[in-house]
């Protein structure tokens, strides 16, 4: 397995950041290559007050969605928090980024009980997520396949990056070589991100913009 | 309905798929959110098929197909776009996205337009504004008949009263629906009862712009509304006003304000109000005065969706609920979230065919009406005002529909001086 575990953790680990990367600000310039064309009001009317104050009023659960839906809403908020920070934080990750790479980055680790945590909750949300998604009417008549894929996708690294840590030297772990499968997850991840609706984290902010325009016009923020 | 011309849907989709509408078809996480914020959704006991990103479901279907669709497709994609949907954008007002699914609905419209699968009486009214530059088919000369024929009636209470009739230079055009030539005439009369009391500079145009409403903007097709939006346009440019001001309607406020600039290509040069921030503008500068909350019965207000949500008038409208009336009982929920009467995005003027689902879909704002408990829904939209209207008579709810002219004009204080002196006998 050490060529391919090789491969994995090199090669394979470049090409899905850069899938990532590329991909990613690619939809993004698209978008406002198209924008420039055909959607010249964005433009027009375009008011950074009503951008940032709608930016912040859904990066954070200040917002009538949450009032309306308060149970999901904030499922939702704790799962993204999760979601962005563990990764981010969690020492392995941090250890990994100033060892093992030629960048020497190296910022605050969160402590281990945080990140038990935190996974924790990534993974049973995500399981209430893919629940939900098939038991209610009103969103299962809307969901295809993709949607329960990104789900299952999301969860991959979480749960197999959790049992690497805290189950470690379990010999049925070794044995499905958990840590291989932990970074071959993330990189599936990223790698679909730019292609599927898991590429909300950054069209977001453009399509919040276009509606907080919109409403800006009529003199309100939402 | 023939064969359907799919060069013409992949036209639209090269020219018209624009970035935030290939984004919203990206975007959507199919949450699920939008459900419970539509009246439609609602009133059908939460039937999965009338969520929002459901509806929408036919453009991306099409999308995916580069327009390769056939008859029974476009067949069930004009039935949601047209009889599913009034494009009150209240679910883009809760998705996390914000994505505008009423502009894929209008687009959906618009790809039938391009199949020629208009409703019947939408058609006619686009023929009308075609021929007559107004959607009823009144003529010049009945338009100027009907105008003399108000100010003459009013001059009788009012001797100094006039509707001004191309007056250049005038501070404000007054634009109308032209149901009110044709069917309700009193109301341009109650405005200029108010316009004379205020002390107003202004003028009504002779020639077509004069009714600003836009029903080919809802139909979906685009040629027409720039064309109808222009008239009005030219109509104020050409008599030099600064303002446009438009009657007590929904759409009309929508075309000119916000949607006929976007086609046409560049801002008006000229402001454009609603009657609501007129009247509002009159009473708390004391140009006109009323009997404080001189109307006594309980009242409650309708957030017409392109007068509030998609208008920006709510806080006006409140105040003047607020300063008219003893009694108001906002609905739940009000102002720029308030629901949709569903007689909107050219649902009335759909005519017959459309009529069930629009009532059944209003249910909602019965609803809303009936826990009000109150006995006069005022609203300053002509189509909300025929839908609730409606809705009374279904629903059986006991309340009497009103705009705001008709109020201020029952407890508008007119000064002695302005009007008629009386004749000898009277009391």
């Amino acid at each position: 397995m050490s060529a391919f575990g090789d491969f994995v953790e090199g090669p394979l680990l470049w090409i899905a950041w850069i899938v990532f990367i590329v991909g990613s600000l690619g939809r993004l310039a698209l978008f406002f290559a198209v924008a420039g064309k055909r959607d010249k009001p964005i433009f027009h009317f375009f008011n950074l007050k009503y951008v940032i104050l709608t930016w912040l009023r859904y990066l954070f659960p200040f917002n009538q969605t949450v009032a309306k839906s308060p149970v999901f809403s904030l499922l939702g908020y704790a799962f993204h928090f999760c979601l962005i920070f563990v990764p981010i934080f969690i020492i392995e990750h941090v250890m990994y980024w100033e060892e093992e790479t030629r960048f020497g980055w190296s910022w605050w680790s969160m402590p281990d009980t945080w990140a038990y945590y935190m996974t924790l909750v990534v993974i049973v949300i995500g399981v209430v997520f893919f629940i939900r998604r098939l038991v209610l009417p009103h969103v299962r008549i809307i969901s295809t396949f993709s949607d329960f894929l990104v789900i299952v996708v999301t969860i991959l690294p979480f749960l197999t990056g959790w049992l690497s840590v805290n189950f470690a030297g379990s010999a049925f772990l070794d044995a499905i070589h958990i840590r291989l499968l932990h970074i071959l997850s993330g990189e599936l991840m990223l790698i679909l991100i730019p292609f599927t609706k898991l590429s909300h984290f950054l069209l977001f902010f453009p399509s919040r913009m276009v509606i907080s325009i919109e409403w800006g016009r009529r003199g309100y923020s939402a | 309905m023939g064969i359907i011309d799919t060069s013409v849907i992949k036209k639209a989709l090269d020219e018209k798929l624009n970035a935030r509408l290939k984004m919203y078809l990206k975007i959507c996480s199919r949450c699920g959110l939008c459900a419970d914020t539509c009246h439609f959704y609602l009133a059908h006991d939460r039937d999965p098929k009338q969520v929002p990103a459901f509806k929408v479901r036919p453009l991306l279907e099409l999308v995916k197909r580069k327009g390769e669709v056939d008859e029974a497709f476009m067949k069930n994609m004009y039935e949601v776009a047209y009889g599913d949907c009034t494009m009150c954008r209240r679910c883009s007002l809760y998705c996390p996205f914000g994505i505008d699914m009423a502009s894929m609905i209008g687009f959906m419209r618009t790809l039938c337009v391009g199949q020629g699968m208009v409703p019947d009486a939408l058609q006619t009214s686009i023929d009308s504004y075609w021929e007559f530059g107004n959607q009823m088919s009144v003529s010049d000369e009945d338009w100027l008949d009907t105008v003399q024929w108000m100010e003459e009636e009013l001059q009788e209470e009012l001797p100094g009263a006039t509707i001004p009739v191309d007056k250049k230079g005038a501070e404000f055009m007054y634009t109308v629906n032209a149901r009110e030539p044709k069917f309700y005439p009193m109301d341009i009369q109650q405005a200029a009862r108010i316009f004379h009391v205020a002390g107003a500079d202004w003028t009504v145009p002779s020639k077509p712009g004069w009714d600003s409403t836009n029903l080919a903007m809802f139909a979906g097709d685009i040629k027409a509304a720039t064309h109808v939006g222009n008239l009005t346009k030219q109509a104020a440019i050409e008599l030099g006003v600064k303002k446009v001001v438009i009657t007590e309607c929904g759409h009309a406020f929508r075309n000119v304000k916000y949607e006929s600039p976007v086609w046409l290509g560049e801002d008006h040069p000229f402001e454009v109000i609603h009657s609501v921030e007129l009247f509002a503008d009159y009473l708390r500068t004391g140009r006109i005065k009323i009997i404080e909350q001189g109307i006594k019965e309980p009242a409650t207000y309708q957030d017409p969706c392109n007068v509030s949500r998609n208008g920006g008038c709510a806080e006006e409208a409140r105040y003047l609920m607020e300063t008219i009336c003893a009694d108001f009982r906002p609905m739940t929920p009000s102002g720029n979230y308030n629901f949709c009467c569903s007689g909107g995005g050219g649902a009335i003027p759909m005519g017959p065919p459309f009529r069930h689902r629009r009532i059944t879909a209003g249910k909602v704002k019965a609803e809303q009406i009936r826990k009000t408990g109150a006995k006069i829904v005022v609203t300053p939209c002509h189509n909300c005002y025929d839908q609730i209207k409606d809705l009374g008579a279904v629903y059986e709810l006991d309340y009497k529909v009103v705009n705001f002219k008709e109020l201020i004009n029952e407890i508008l204080i007119i000064p002695d001086e302005l009007k008629a002196p009386e004749e000898e006998g009277d009391e």
